[in-house]
């Protein structure tokens, strides 16, 4: 067991909370005909229990690959991962979910660690019932007869919020709306009560009003169960609703993280106060021209020895170009991977 | 906005669909994609069409462009009933009204060079001649005004990233100089710091070429930066069509309420101190839409009258136009 101190928010006073996941320095790469796609580049970070970490980034950030990293998801070849640790602090043990065998991950998988994918039209067996599929996972993973695991999916289908569970049971999945789908997905994620809750883009496919209700129920389940859960998203409205904390990635490396009042209030890096500015904001009166980044995000096929934020970056100097930044402190919370903030002082962009 | 004269008049436009179901498709079903629904669009504004997904307004904008004939209803093009018009008539027309469509991927002919696509409606249209130095001049104008670079001319779509394709798509859709047109979820695949370079190119092109926009997305923040009005559908009508900032500091339809207390704001103070209307269940089939108001399967405020009569889109204050039997009346419309 380890322990990691945290700045309690509410009264400033020291609480202990135990991490659930640490990973440190995960390097995955992909060998294709094409080319090697540097797809994840030195990723460290934890999430405590019963915590919302939120992980932001473009289409290519290397944001999902990281989380497959850890639960072995990455086809090999031609994926590889090929260094780092991601100690995993189960409901019966401690280890390094890089080290397990296929068969130890199968066990946490749908286990300690439930997943959620962007796309519930094609996550789910279209040939099997939507009952079946999650007493499927109650079946694998605990010790319970038949019987008891028809009776536990009845009960998860009506917490989730499906009406009429016992006609719902026997119903396929292009029965059910996206939506629905949507939370029978998260239904089989809690199904075996897990530590953690690795969510993908859960929401990216859905409409607004269904977005609602879908982080609502997630947030109710994350209070109840009190589990941690990685949201991974690219949306900064949904963060802002949903997260304790922070990660910012680009290029397959960490840009910023931050408990998320103050990533929001006191964005550090260039990448992070750009994506901010590219958003309008639905409480601003008059036209105001969004602020956007330059340029196009990165191409993973080149190994690059610099910032990969630097050919979009307004501030980018020598150092830039010449050096890979690490995650520096701004303060025990907020930690920014930048050469112009640690070096220049730079509080006040110019901006 | 009030001086600008009206460009384009929607009146009782209808897209039915028929399907069959049943042994051998012998049984016909009706989806009605557009049941009845009239707007206007002013010179040189944006109207922004927002709906969740199967509400109908994609096929709102293709209908209007004649990329399928409507059913029933009236089209007024600056000033020209173009709803009757043979398909040779409308050819001459075409050149004005453009559209820009939401998959850059799709929409672009991979065999094709991005100068040949971009030459393409000059050719077709015999503006120009294939090969001829002045449409290569016009092309690499046209490049510049979207902010690619000309040399790219000769290179083809897929080497290009998805803002980019995107930017290849509103510079055929400029070629002729068109002054309408309708952005079908242009920056919905696009990546947040892309879309903002596509949006504000969208809004510069405007204010450049006096462009006429109908602006079809799910993104209400986006879509209400950049538009001046906003009409919100659901399931085939219209809810509620108004001005960008009534529409969101007072909304009055039930659904405009959810649907803009559903947008997460990007700012978590706020975002925990707002309550959020969440509406319960999903919007209905469009092959069999609920009697009465569509939308009072899912309505919080839910009356009686709301299941046996259709609310008309009624001029509730100057502008602002909405579909409720609530609205206006005693206790009204409001969720909070």
């Amino acid at each position: 067991m380890f322990w990691i101190r945290v700045e309690g928010e509410r009264e400033n006073e020291e609480i202990v909370m135990t991490a659930v996941l640490e990973v440190h320095d995960l390097v995955t790469k992909f060998y294709t005909l094409e080319g090697i796609v540097h797809a994840v580049n030195g990723v460290s970070f934890s999430v405590n229990k019963g915590e919302i970490l939120a992980v932001v980034g473009e289409s290519g950030s290397g944001k999902s690959v990281t989380m497959k990293s850890l639960l072995g998801l990455i086809s090999s070849p031609p994926g590889k991962i090929e260094s780092g640790k991601a100690i995993f602090n189960g409901s019966n043990e401690l280890g390094d979910l890089l080290e397990y065998s296929p068969q130890q991950l199968r066990d946490i998988r749908g286990g300690d660690i439930g997943y959620v994918f962007q796309d519930p039209g094609s996550t789910l067996n279209p040939i099997m019932t939507v009952g079946e599929q999650i007493a499927e996972t109650i079946l694998r993973h605990q010790v319970v007869s038949r019987e008891e695991a028809y009776k536990k999916t009845l009960n998860l289908l009506e917490k989730v919020g499906i009406a009429d569970p016992v006609t719902r049971y026997k119903n396929y999945p292009f029965q059910f709306s996206g939506g629905m789908r949507q939370r029978v997905m998260i239904a089989i994620a809690i199904a075996c009560e897990p530590q953690m809750i690795i969510a993908d883009e859960p929401t990216t496919a859905l409409d607004v009003t269904i977005q609602a209700q879908i982080i609502d129920l997630f947030k109710k389940f994350q209070k109840e169960l009190n589990i941690a859960v990685i949201w991974i998203t690219h949306d900064l409205g949904v963060v802002a609703g949903i997260a304790d904390r922070v990660l910012v990635m680009y290029g397959g490396r960490i840009m910023e993280t931050a408990p998320v009042n103050k990533l929001y209030e006191n964005p550090t890096h260039p990448y992070t106060i750009g994506l901010l500015g590219s958003l309008p904001r639905l409480n601003e009166d008059g036209y105001k021209r969004l602020v956007g980044i330059k340029g196009v995000p990165l191409d993973a096929s080149k190994e690059i020895k610099h910032c990969p934020f630097a050919a979009r970056c307004d501030y980018a100097f020598e150092r830039c170009w010449n050096e890979i930044p690490k995650l520096a402190e701004i303060d025990p919370e907020h930690k920014v991977s930048c050469f112009y903030r640690v070096e220049k002082g730079g509080s006040q962009y110019d901006r | 906005m009030t001086d600008r004269e009206l460009f384009l008049q929607v009146e009782n436009l209808k897209k039915y669909y028929k399907t069959s179901s049943g042994i051998l498709g012998r049984k016909d079903n009706v989806v009605k994609a557009v049941d009845g629904i009239s707007f206007k669009i002013l010179k040189g504004e944006t109207l922004g069409l927002v709906g969740e997904s199967g509400c109908g307004k994609s096929t709102t904008g293709r209908t209007i462009l004649h990329l399928q004939r409507p059913t029933d209803g009236k089209i007024l093009f600056d000033g020209a009933d173009i709803t009757k018009l043979s398909s040779k008539a409308l050819r001459s027309l075409r050149p004005q009204m453009q559209m820009i469509f939401q998959d850059p991927f799709a929409t672009l002919n991979p065999r094709h060079s991005v100068g040949k696509i971009i030459a393409e409606p000059l050719v077709i249209n015999g503006i120009y001649k294939r090969g001829s130095q002045i449409l290569g001049d016009r092309v690499r104008t046209l490049m510049e005004m979207v902010g690619l670079n000309p040399s790219c001319a000769n290179r083809f779509p897929h080497e290009f990233s998805g803002g980019q394709r995107q930017r290849i798509g509103i510079a055929r859709a400029l070629s002729l100089n068109p002054s309408f047109i309708v952005c079908d979820e242009p920056i919905s695949s696009l990546d947040v710091s892309i879309q903002a370079q596509i949006v504000n190119l969208l809004f510069d092109l405007q204010e450049k070429m006096d462009l006429t926009y109908l602006f079809i997305a799910h993104d209400l923040s986006m879509v209400k930066h950049i538009s001046h009005r906003i009409a919100v559908m659901y399931l085939g009508k219209l809810m509620e069509v108004t001005d960008k900032n009534s529409l969101f500091d007072d909304p009055i339809h039930p659904y405009t309420q959810s649907l803009c207390s559903a947008v997460p704001i990007p700012n978590p103070k706020l975002e925990l101190a707002r309550t959020q209307i969440i509406l319960e269940g999903d919007p209905p089939n469009p092959s069999n839409p609920p009697k009465g108001c569509v939308f009072h399967t899912r309505c919080p405020l839910v009356k009686n009258i709301c299941k046996e009569d259709e609310p008309a889109l009624k001029e509730l204050s100057e502008d602002h136009f909405v579909a409720c039997h609530l609205a206006g009346e005693a206790g009204g419309s409001y969720i909070f």
